[in-house]
């Protein structure tokens, strides 16, 4: 008994040992990982924190300033603004790139010959920096040489030339073009793979019940890609958030702040203002800003989740 | 076998961990070698770069024992982040280009830049110098001590104009504004192009703007709106608006004024499709590189605006330097080389590649062509010079006057309405 009881007290403090070893063995593999989260993730965002609540031109000691920097981003009128020009960049997003994306994915999902080729050559835009889509149009959209005005022009219709990047009505519908011409492709790509997935059968069913396109495409086809239309958005409205490439190559936020959005302001204010502590302090509204977007739309997304059929 | 296997673990882990501090430190503490100079800058290319780079291999080679490595960037990039992460770096440059004024002010102030008292006593080494480069004014000074060697005075705004194009618009420079305004209604009306401006990063025509306003506001309202401490809004800031509007008014600009950008905008002047462009001497070593051979081009200064003012005549410019970095690790090779550098022989190389030289009798000296000598003689025959408000005053203030200006000349707000909404912007920025 004796020596069975002390055999089992041997054996628990053995596998309790072992335990503690591998606990110990453990939190070694997880240290490296967890130094270089505290030291790329944690300790970023704790000091753009302290940050955004100093007066710091990114070079001097720091100024503990409290609040005053949001202060003045929430009566900052062009950072305001540059919002707006967001939102209304995301809305030109969804319907540019996530709709049309959609639609080239719906027409495009045929394997007859030449689709393929059609389907990378609408594709292939997204395999271009930012940068370089940017410069290159900002070519095409250039009021003396570029090809927009110089086709008017030949077509007799001169009088509709415009500098499209210098006139508040037009330059953000420009960049919106242009998002839309780079990422179109690749909302199509997620679309078609999704595509490929629904039965074939359940639109052999509905077009032997007399179902014409339009009604596959709302009552069969859109239902079973809500999973993949929800993430899009969320890919499109986060994406949209931190869209800053296209807008500094092709207007710089003007004219006139017309296409300024929050990372161009950002930019401005922190490193062509030396105003780094005011720059990060709209960083970190930024990035509330997308986090509670982010959250309240995953939140929508998942209750959305059953598919009814 | 367990315990073999956690122990190799472990020390594997502890090799990681050890691995990524100890990377971390070398990185930090990769600094100059001895007797090598890191000299950081944004001059990329052309005739300056080629001067640099000659004056560099005379130096390595009359100086055996010193290694000069430069640390080049692109303009933005070198303003932006490229000189502050130096700076702030654990083993900064040894020497580094600096704008004089509120740039230099600012390193002096936060240590960076090394007081360069001691250095320019030797030999008369300040001496060597024309008295303007360190006039308080001109900003290389900073509470009496001179922290930037001289490198280049540029005047940021003059109006280049196309010659053609004026002979044949039957034209010739405007004696004063009202002049000005007249030649820019000619052009227009003739369906030219008066003046193209890339406007896109708000400095071009803000720099302009901004010396129209100093010939117009009494030097101490317009130093004291600049330093926030009186409102932008009064009769006279928007008498120099009003001066930008008729213009506009003229039709004097172009059309995308507002989305173009500073190269494009001077490409545009090149091919003639404008007659006037209004910009910096730079201009001139530019114009070697993209302008046709036979392109005739000449320039004039803002023409008199009020003649009881007491900037009238002013050239508005800015002067350029080198910095020695207080922390560096080869602080007195970075002065043989900055001395070296400013030697009247290396002046002249400097100078001829298109740069005015503030070391004394440099540009009487130097074979200068003569776009590069009328700048020259511009800068000598100056009565005053004003700094361009972005190298003087707090960038944010001067990019909100720009930004001011630019609303004007689109024709999206009234000079008054504009200048409300300047005192708006800078509300903010007072409380701070």
């Amino acid at each position: 008994m004796t020596g069975s009881g002390s055999g089992n007290h041997s054996t628990n403090s053995e596998s309790a040992t072992g335990a503690i070893r591998a606990g110990t063995t453990g939190i070694l593999f997880v240290v490296p990982a967890l130094v270089l989260y505290a030291a790329f993730v944690l300790w970023p965002l704790g000091s753009s924190v302290y940050y955004s609540m100093t007066d710091w031109d990114g070079i001097g000691q720091a100024r503990w300033i409290g609040f005053a920097n949001f202060e003045r981003a929430f009566s900052d009128k062009i950072h305001l603004a540059s919002y707006l020009h967001v939102s209304l960049y995301i809305l030109g997003t969804l319907v540019f790139e996530v709709s049309f994306g959609l639609f080239m994915a719906v027409l495009l999902n045929s394997d007859r010959p030449g689709f393929a080729t059609l389907r990378a050559l609408f594709f292939s835009p997204v395999v271009l920096s930012m940068s370089a889509a940017g410069v290159l149009w900002t070519f095409v959209f250039d009021y003396r040489t570029g090809i927009i005005n110089a086709a008017l022009t030949n077509l007799g219709l001169a009088q509709w030339a415009q500098p499209w990047l210098s006139q508040p009505a037009t330059a953000l519908l420009c960049v919106m073009l242009v998002s839309g011409w780079k990422f179109a492709g690749l909302y199509m790509i997620l679309f078609f793979a999704a595509l490929r997935r629904i039965p074939r059968h359940l639109y052999e069913a509905a077009r032997l019940e007399g179902a014409g396109a339009l009604w596959c495409f709302f009552k069969i086809t859109l239902p079973l890609l809500k999973q993949n239309v929800l993430v899009a958005v969320l890919l499109a409205v986060t994406g949209g958030f931190a869209g800053f490439d296209l807008f500094f190559t092709m207007t710089n936020g003007q004219p006139y702040n017309s296409t300024e959005v929050p990372a161009t302001w950002i930019m401005k204010q922190a490193f062509d203002n030396d105003q780094l502590g005011y720059g990060i302090a709209l960083t970190v509204i930024l990035t509330t800003v997308v986090c509670l977007i982010s959250l309240v739309y995953l939140r929508y997304a998942e209750r959305g989740h059953v598919v009814e059929y | 076998m367990m315990a073999r296997k956690e122990r190799a673990c472990r020390v594997f882990s502890l090799l990681a961990l050890g691995s990524l501090v100890f990377g971390s430190i070398a990185i930090a503490t990769d600094g100059a070698e001895a007797g090598e100079v890191r000299i950081t800058h944004s001059i990329t290319g052309g005739a300056q770069k080629e001067a640099l780079d000659s004056i560099i291999a005379d130096f390595e080679k009359a100086n055996p024992g010193i290694k000069i490595k430069q640390i080049v960037y692109d303009d933005d990039l070198y303003s932006d982040t490229g000189l502050i992460t130096q700076l702030k770096s654990s083993s900064p440059p040894e020497i580094y280009f600096q704008w004089a004024g509120a740039p230099i002010g600012r390193d002096a102030r936060e240590g960076f830049a090394m007081d360069l008292t001691a250095a320019m006593g030797e030999a008369g080494w300040k001496d060597s110098f024309i008295a303007p480069a360190f006039s308080a004014q001109m900003g290389a000074v900073n509470d009496g001590k001179p922290y930037l060697v001289p490198i280049t005075l540029d005047v940021t705004n003059v109006i280049w104009y196309n010659k053609q194009l004026f002979k044949e618009a039957g034209i010739e420079v405007p004696k004063d504004w009202a002049a000005l305004v007249d030649l820019t209604k000619k052009l227009s009306s003739s369906g030219k192009t008066p003046f193209v401006i890339g406007n896109q990063e708000l400095w071009p025509l803000g720099n302009w703007a901004s010396h129209i306003a100093s010939r117009v506001v009494p030097p101490a309202d317009y130093e004291a709106a600049f330093r926030l401490a009186k409102p932008f809004n009064t009769p006279d800031f928007e008498k120099a608006l009003t001066l930008v509007d008729e213009l506009r008014k003229a039709q004097g600009f172009n059309k995308d004024i507002a989305g173009l950008g500073a190269d494009p905008a001077m490409n545009t002047f090149f091919q003639g499709a404008a007659v006037m462009h209004p910009i910096g001497s730079w201009l001139v070593s530019s114009a070697a590189d993209l302008a046709d051979k036979d392109f005739d081009y000449d320039e004039f200064n803002t023409p008199l605006i009020d003649p009881k003012h007491p900037l009238k005549d002013s050239v508005i410019g800015t002067l350029t330097g080198f910095a020695v970095g207080a922390k560096s690790a080869n602080p007195q090779e970075a002065l043989t080389f900055l001395r070296f550098f400013t030697t009247p022989e290396n002046q002249v190389k400097w100078a001829e590649a298109g740069s005015f030289s503030p070391v004394k009798g440099v540009m009487e000296k130097a074979k200068l062509d003569p776009k590069t000598k009328a700048m020259a003689d511009l800068l000598n025959t100056a009565q005053s010079l004003v700094p361009p408000p972005d190298t003087t005053y707090p960038v944010e203030v001067a990019e909100a006057y720009y930004q001011a200006a630019a609303y004007v000349a689109g024709g999206e707000k009234t000079p008054k309405d504009a200048l409300i909404w300047l005192d708006d912007r800078v509300k903010g920025m007072r409380k701070q």
